[in-house]
């Protein structure tokens, strides 16, 4: 089991008190591939937040790997996110001062597992997987958004954590785009045996997903 | 995981921010720059001024003159023409050779008396001194205008003049001067040297003669009128004090009595030069926490990313702090080459004065402390102008940026 969250409540304070998500039960392993779809204002984003600890802020609990996570102090999170969780967003969010390669080493890069020639060439390794070697050496912004997303998935694989999270990582892209995106994510759940939790809207790999989740009303609908 | 924020991940970061963002980083530089070099320039040249101001007054007169309380009652009749004599002379010189702040102490005896050159007429004081303890005293040598110091007043019938007074007189070096003293003596003296000291009132009424010659033409009514002391610390007046209590009539004027205009004008120039330097910097430092503050929220989105791959808020501050450190330290090392160069190309510019002959050009002081403290202020500010922007940098939240876009 890699990822076990159970009855999870999240409330929304302002305006006025207002729950989102209302007693969420969710199980992942390894080489799973979950979409989480439902109507905006659903929960399926705050979901998201929760599951890939960046909100800390819910009722119920959340093991991942076995570990608490409610547990963890503030500076463990962050440590345990950078070893264990890989995030993909809907806008490309690589750094734009940095150039491609420099972008998918730094989470290896605040690991520092690893010295710099060997994670030179984890990244570059990573980076030829998702068609993207001949940019490495280009500043970030002149890359498509395509491009940019793909090197957004070598990025969160850089530390090879057990756990990918994406946050409708098609969103701002073509169908074309889109499914070359979903694509390069099932493989990695399937050939690297991860655990990819998504959000999305794109109803075709709503399809051709492996489990599907629906979100109604910040609950589960079975 | 490397849990000290100061490593090589973090400044590659902060490198790469400050490289990004060339223009504002070398704006930012620059306003350190100019704050740290018009606070050396303006340092270096005030204390030169204040130093040169010292050394032009105080140099000329000692720091404390210790001389004798005017009996009223033996001077009727003798129409103040004659200067008291110190008695206790010994006793006073022990006490002055015990005291731990006098520097050296020299002995004159004063005397009125009128001086005829061929065509003028006029009074004067004549300072009676012993050549040998009075160089010590005053640096005449760098002030004279002609002829030479109290090295010539071995001759005993030497004099020494202030430029004003030898105008006045229309004497020259080599001239011959008759001195009439109160009791009726009268000596023909030789002028040897010129001196200005660039204080009117000094270079209108002083002479130098051997206090010997004086005292010998004085007879039975001489002895040493006047004590000169020079100090180590002239702040520390604990000396004055303590002649006081411990000798009867005698009066003690220290430095301060007579120069209170230069002393006020001294602290007056202190606080305006600190006040204007501290501003600058300031404003400088203004400039970077601007600067860093915009770079913080334009750049939060990109904190929010750092921040979900596993850099801690510690991380941020660091990352941001060492932008900040680069910027000042850069400011203050080229603010101080500027401003030693500055205050070297004042330093030669020449200074036009009449009656001023121990300087040429401006007066500007170098010392390795000013630049040191306007360096370390310089980064100083901007390690406090970084820590706010860099403080709001560690407290982004990532959800709620993340969920805004």
């Amino acid at each position: 089991m890699i990822l076990k969250a159970e009855h999870i409540s999240k409330y929304f304070h302002n305006p006025k008190k207002h729950r989102v998500l209302n007693g969420v039960s969710l199980n992942a392993e390894a080489g799973e591939l979950i979409s989480i779809f439902g109507e905006s204002g659903s929960g399926k984003s705050t979901l998201l937040y929760i599951l890939s600890t960046l909100d800390m802020d819910f009722e119920g609990t959340l093991e991942i790997l076995g570990q608490p996570t409610k547990a963890l102090s503030q500076d463990g999170l962050t440590d345990f996110r950078n070893r264990h969780i890989g995030f993909v967003y809907q806008s490309h969010f690589l750094l734009p001062e940095f150039n491609v390669l420099q972008n998918v080493m730094l989470p290896a890069l605040k690991l520092g597992e690893k010295d710099n020639q060997a994670l030179r060439e984890d990244a570059l390794s990573l980076l030829d997987e998702m068609g993207m070697k001949t940019f490495a050496d280009r500043p970030s912004y002149q890359l498509s958004g395509g491009q940019q997303q793909r090197v957004a998935i070598a990025r969160a694989l850089i530390n090879n954590p057990v756990l990918i999270v994406a946050d409708e990582p098609t969103g701002n892209l073509d169908q074309k785009n889109s499914m070359l995106i979903f694509d390069l994510l099932s493989q990695i759940t399937k050939e690297r045996s991860k655990t990819v939790i998504m959000a999305t809207h794109n109803l075709t790999i709503q399809k051709k997903s492996q489990r599907l989740v629906e979100i109604i009303d910040g609950s589960i609908r079975l | 995981m490397s849990k000290n924020v100061f490593n090589s991940v973090n400044l590659f970061i902060a490198f790469q921010y400050l490289v990004a963002r060339k223009k504002q980083s070398i704006l930012a530089t620059l306003g350190v720059l100019l704050g740290v070099t018009i606070f050396i320039v303006m340092i270096s040249f005030m204390t030169g001024v204040n130093g040169f101001l010292d050394d032009a007054v105080f140099n000329g007169s000692p720091d404390i003159v210790i001389h004798q309380k005017p009996d009223k009652v033996k001077l009727k009749g003798l129409f103040g023409t004659k200067t008291p004599v110190l008695q206790q002379v010994s006793d006073i010189a022990t006490s002055l050779g015990r005291h731990d702040n006098v520097k050296g102490f020299a002995q004159q005896t004063l005397s009125p008396a009128i001086l005829l050159s061929e065509t003028q007429q006029l009074p004067v004081s004549i300072n009676g001194v012993f050549p040998d303890r009075e160089y010590k005293m005053v640096d005449l040598e760098r002030r004279l205008v002609h002829g030479d110091g109290f090295e010539s007043l071995k001759d005993e019938n030497a004099i020494l003049l202030g430029v004003s007074l030898a105008k006045r007189l229309q004497v020259f070096q080599g001239d011959e001067l008759r001195m009439i003293l109160p009791n009726g003596r009268n000596h023909s003296l030789t002028v040897s040297g010129i001196f200005s000291f660039g204080i009117s009132t000094i270079d209108n009424l002083r002479t130098y003669v051997n206090a010997n010659t004086l005292q010998g033409l004085l007879e039975n009514e001489s002895g040493i009128t006047n004590i000169h002391v020079k100090l180590k610390d002239r702040e520390d007046l604990g000396l004055k004090n303590a002649l006081l209590q411990q000798y009867g009539g005698i009066i003690v004027d220290d430095w301060m009595d007579g120069n209170k205009t230069i002393v006020i004008g001294n602290k007056v120039r202190n606080v305006m030069t600190w006040t204007i330097s501290f501003a600058l910097l300031l404003v400088a430092g203004f400039g970077i926490y601007n600067i860093m503050n915009i770079t913080v929220i334009q750049k939060r989105k990109d904190i929010a990313v750092l921040k979900t791959m596993g850099y801690a808020g510690k991380d941020l501050v660091f990352i941001f702090l060492a932008q900040s450190f680069v910027i000042g330290s850069i400011g203050s090392l080229l603010g101080s080459f500027f401003g030693y160069l500055i205050s070297y190309a004042i330093s030669l510019a020449p200074l036009e004065t009449s009656d001023f002959i121990i300087v040429d050009t401006y007066p500007i002081t170098f010392e390795v402390k000013f630049y040191l403290l306007g360096a370390s202020f310089g980064i100083l500010t901007s390690l406090l102008a970084g820590y706010f922007p860099s403080k709001k940098a560690s407290r982004v939240d990532p959800v709620t940026i993340i969920r805004d876009i």
